[in-house]
C-alpha cells in the first residue's frame, strides 16, 4: 500500500479490524511481527527516530495532559518534538485560536467538553507542522454538529498534509477520504477512491420510484415484469442488471401510477464494504 | 532539554492534584505527627537497666557512670552479678542487663592506641517490648561506639558524652519515620509514569522523538523537586518535636536525597514494569513495605536475626537508616558514613538504569 503526498487515506473497518494496530507500527509504537513500511523514505524498524521526527499522532483515545492547559498540552508536544520555547510558544497559541480554543485557553483541559478535547488533541498532532499526520478514530464520540465541524477541520488539512485516518464511520471516509483502505480481520480487503469501491459493487442498478395511485393489480403489473421489486409507502425500489430508466418509468406510468419523482439509486460506500468484506460495517 | 519539559509537566500534574499532592506529603507527615506527639517534647521517659562491671576497671567505672549514667533516658542500677541482674529483669525491676566483661577496657584503650579493638558486650533485654528494648539497644550502642572512638580520653570525654546526652527518643525514630516518607515514594514515583500509559498519553509522547533516558529523567526530576520539599518539611517537623541533629545537616540531607533517588529509580522500574496502575501499586507497596521492615525504620535492627539483618543489607534503605542515624543520633562524619553513601550512590545509579533499559525494552512493545 502505497500513500501519495498530500493524499488523505482512511483505513476503514470495525472494532479489531487491525487499523489502530497499522497505525501503531507506522508510528513506532508497535514492532511489526513481519514486514516493514517507509516513511518519506524512513524505515520504521530501523529508523524509528527519523520517523517520528516527522509525523504528528492524535491517539484514538482523547489522550491529553488532563491538569495541563491547552496551550501548556500543545507547548509541550511542541518541545518534545524539539520546537524551541519562544517558537513553541507562538506557534500553540496561534493553533489554540485556529481550533477554536482560544477563550478556553487557560483552563485545565479536564474541564473541556469532548469536542474541544478532539480538536485540542488534532491540534497535538499538527503543532510541529509535520508532513504526516495520523488520526486515529478522530471523530470518535463526538455528536453530529462537533463532528460536522471537525470534517471541515480535517479536509482543510488536505492536500497540505498527507493523512493516514482510520475511522469505522463510512460517512467520515466517504466525505474526507481521497482513497480509502477497507480493512478486515487485520488485512486490507479493498484498496482506491469511494467511487471507486462503489462501482466495484455495482452488480446491478436500483432505480426509486415516488408515485400515486398504485393499485395492486398495478403492482402485480410491475412484479410481473422486473424480479426484484420493494415497495415501501408510495415509493418503489425497483433493481436489475440491465434496467433502463426510461423504459423503466414508461412502464410504471402505463400501469396507471401517478409518477411524482424517479432516480437512479447511487451505490453506497456501505454497500461497497458490505460486497468487499461480506460483513455489515457496524459501530 | 526534553527532559526538563516532561519534568515540568509531571510536576505541575502533581501539584494541581491536590488528593495526589496530599498523599505524598500528608501521608508520611502523618506518621512523623503520631511519632513526634507520643515521642517528642519534654518526656520524663527513662527506662532502668541494670549493669554488671566484671571489668572493675578505671575506663569501664567512667564508662558506666560518665557515660551511661548521663543519658536522659536511662536509669543505671548496678548488680555484682549477671544472674543477680537477669532475675531483676525476669521480675520487671529492670528492662535490660548490661554486663561489661572483663577486659572491656584493655579493649577500649587498644583502640585509643589505635590497635583493633574486641569490645564485646553482654545485654539481656525483655524482647516482650522490642520498641523499648530497640532504644536500649541503639541508645546502648551508640554510647559504647562513641566512647570508643575518643582517642585521647581526658580531653574528649567530655565532648562525647554531651554528644550522648542529646540522644532522646524523637532522635532515633525521626531518621527512620523520613526514610520511610522517601521509601513511600516508590508508589508514588510509580503512578504519574503508569498513569499516563494506561490513559494513552504515554503513547502521544512516545510517538515524539524522545529517548528513553529522557522519559526517565523527566519522570524522576519532578519526584525529586517533591522529595526535596519532602525532606526539608520533614527535617522542620522532627527539630519541631525535638529532634537534634548533632551532625552535618548537608550531610544528613545527602543520605535523604540519594535515598529518594533510590525511591523514585525502583519506582521507575515498577512502572516501566506494568501496564496498569491495578498492577503497578500493589507491586509497590509489596516492595516498599517489607522494605521498611527489613531497614529498621521503626525498630532497631539489632534485635533482628541475622539473616533478615543480612537481607535488609541488600537494599539500600537499612543503610541510609542507620547512616541517617549516625550522622543524626552521633555526629558522625563523612568518613564514618562514607561507605553507605557509596552504596546508596550504586543502587541510585544501578536503579535509574535499569529503569532506562527496561523502560527502553517496553516502550515499543
Amino acid at each position: 500500500m502505497d500513500i501519495r503526498k498530500g493524499e488523505l487515506l482512511a483505513l476503514l473497518g470495525p472494532n479489531g479490524s487491525g487499523k489502530t494496530t497499522t497505525i501503531n507500527m507506522l508510528c513506532c509504537l508497535l514492532k511489526p511481527t513481519r514486514g516493514t513500511a517507509r516513511i518519506m523514505g524512513f524505515d520504521i524498524n530501523k529508523e524509528a527516530m527519523s520517523v517520528k521526527n516527522v509525523i504528528g499522532v492524535s491517539p484514538q483515545e482523547t489522550t491529553l495532559s488532563e491538569r495541563l492547559t491547552s496551550l501548556e498540552n500543545l507547548e509541550l508536544i511542541a518541545k518534545l518534538r524539539g520546537i524551541p520555547p519562544d517558537k513553541a510558544s507562538r506557534w500553540s497559541a496561534a493553533l489554540v485560536e485556529i481550533m477554536g480554543l482560544g477563550e478556553r485557553r487557560k483552563d485545565q483541559v479536564r474541564k473541556f467538553s469532548g469536542g474541544m478535547k478532539r480538536r485540542l488533541s488534532i491540534a497535538m498532532a499538527l503543532i510541529a507542522d509535520p508532513a504526516i499526520v495520523f488520526l486515529d478514530e478522530p471523530t470518535l464520540g463526538l455528536d453530529p454538529q462537533a463532528r460536522r465541524a471537525l470534517w471541515e477541520y480535517i479536509a482543510s488539512l488536505k492536500g497540505e498534509k498527507t493523512i493516514l485516518l482510520t475511522t469505522h464511520y463510512m460517512e467520515e471516509a466517504d466525505f474526507l477520504s481521497d482513497n480509502i483502505a477497507v480493512m478486515d480481520a487485520g488485512k486490507i480487503a479493498a484498496l482506491g477512491s469511494s467511487l471507486d469501491l462503489k462501482t466495484r459493487s455495482m452488480d446491478k442498478h436500483t432505480i426509486i420510484v415516488h408515485a400515486w395511485n398504485i393499485t395492486l393489480k398495478a403492482l402485480d403489473e410491475i412484479r410481473g415484469k422486473y424480479p426484484e421489486v420493494k415497495i415501501n409507502g408510495n415509493s418503489l425500489s425497483i433493481s436489475g442488471k440491465e434496467l433502463d430508466f426510461k423504459e423503466t418509468t414508461d412502464f410504471i406510468h402505463s400501469t396507471g401510477a401517478v409518477i411524482r419523482s424517479a432516480y437512479y439509486k447511487e451505490p453506497s460506500l456501505e454497500d461497497a464494504y458490505l460486497k468487499i468484506t461480506g460483513k455489515e460495517l457496524t459501530s | 532539554m526534553r527532559f526538563v519539559s516532561l519534568a515540568i509537566r509531571n510536576a505541575k500534574e502533581t501539584y494541581r492534584d491536590p488528593l495526589a499532592l496530599g498523599f505524598l506529603i500528608a501521608f508520611p507527615l502523618l506518621f512523623m505527627l503520631l511519632f513526634g506527639a507520643a515521642l517528642g517534647g519534654n518526656s520524663d521517659l527513662s527506662y532502668t537497666i541494670g549493669v554488671v562491671d566484671e571489668d572493675k576497671t578505671e575506663i569501664s567505672g567512667q564508662f558506666i557512670n560518665d557515660v551511661l549514667s548521663d543519658i536522659p533516658i536511662l536509669k543505671i542500677a548496678t548488680f555484682e552479678s549477671d544472674t543477680q541482674a537477669t532475675e531483676s529483669l525476669k521480675n520487671s525491676d529492670i528492662k535490660a542487663a548490661l554486663v561489661v566483661p572483663a577486659g572491656f577496657g584493655e579493649e577500649i584503650n587498644k583502640n585509643w592506641q589505635n590497635q583493633d579493638p574486641d569490645i564485646i558486650l553482654e545485654l539481656v533485654y525483655d524482647e516482650s517490648d522490642l520498641t523499648v528494648s530497640s532504644q536500649i539497644i541503639s541508645t546502648i550502642n551508640v554510647a559504647v561506639r562513641n566512647f570508643a572512638r575518643v582517642n585521647i580520653p581526658v580531653t574528649i570525654h567530655t565532648h562525647h558524652i554531651n554528644v550522648e546526652t542529646e540522644v532522646s527518643q524523637i532522635d532515633f525514630i525521626a531518621p527512620g519515620i523520613i526514610i520511610f516518607g522517601l521509601l513511600i515514594m516508590v508508589p508514588t514515583s510509580a503512578r504519574i509514569m503508569v498513569h499516563d500509559k494506561e490513559t494513552g498519553f504515554m503513547s502521544r509522547l512516545l510517538a515524539t522523538p524522545t529517548y528513553p533516558w529522557e522519559f526517565i529523567a523527566g519522570y524522576s526530576a519532578s519526584m525529586l523537586v517533591v522529595a526535596i520539599v519532602q525532606i526539608i518539611i520533614f527535617i522542620l517537623l522532627g527539630m519541631a518535636f525535638g529532634m537534634n541533629i548533632v551532625g552535618n545537616i548537608a550531610l544528613a540531607f545527602l543520605i535523604f536525597f540519594l535515598t529518594a533517588i533510590c525511591s523514585i529509580s525502583i519506582g521507575m522500574i515498577v512502572a516501566a514494569l506494568s501496564k496498569s496502575e491495578n498492577q503497578a501499586e500493589p507491586l509497590c507497596w509489596i516492595i516498599s513495605m517489607p522494605l521498611a521492615v527489613l531497614s529498621g525504620v521503626w525498630f532497631s535492627r539489632e534485635i533482628m536475626p541475622g539473616y533478615i539483618q543480612f537481607l535488609g543489607d541488600i537494599f539500600p534503605y537499612s543503610h541510609a537508616v542507620s547512616a541517617a542515624r549516625m550522622v543524626i543520633i552521633r555526629g558522625a562524619e563523612f568518613s564514618a558514613v562514607s561507605n553507605s553513601i557509596i552504596i546508596l550512590t550504586i543502587w541510585a545509579i544501578v536503579a535509574f538504569s535499569l529503569g532506562i533499559i527496561l523502560f527502553r525494552l517496553k516502550m515499543r512493545a
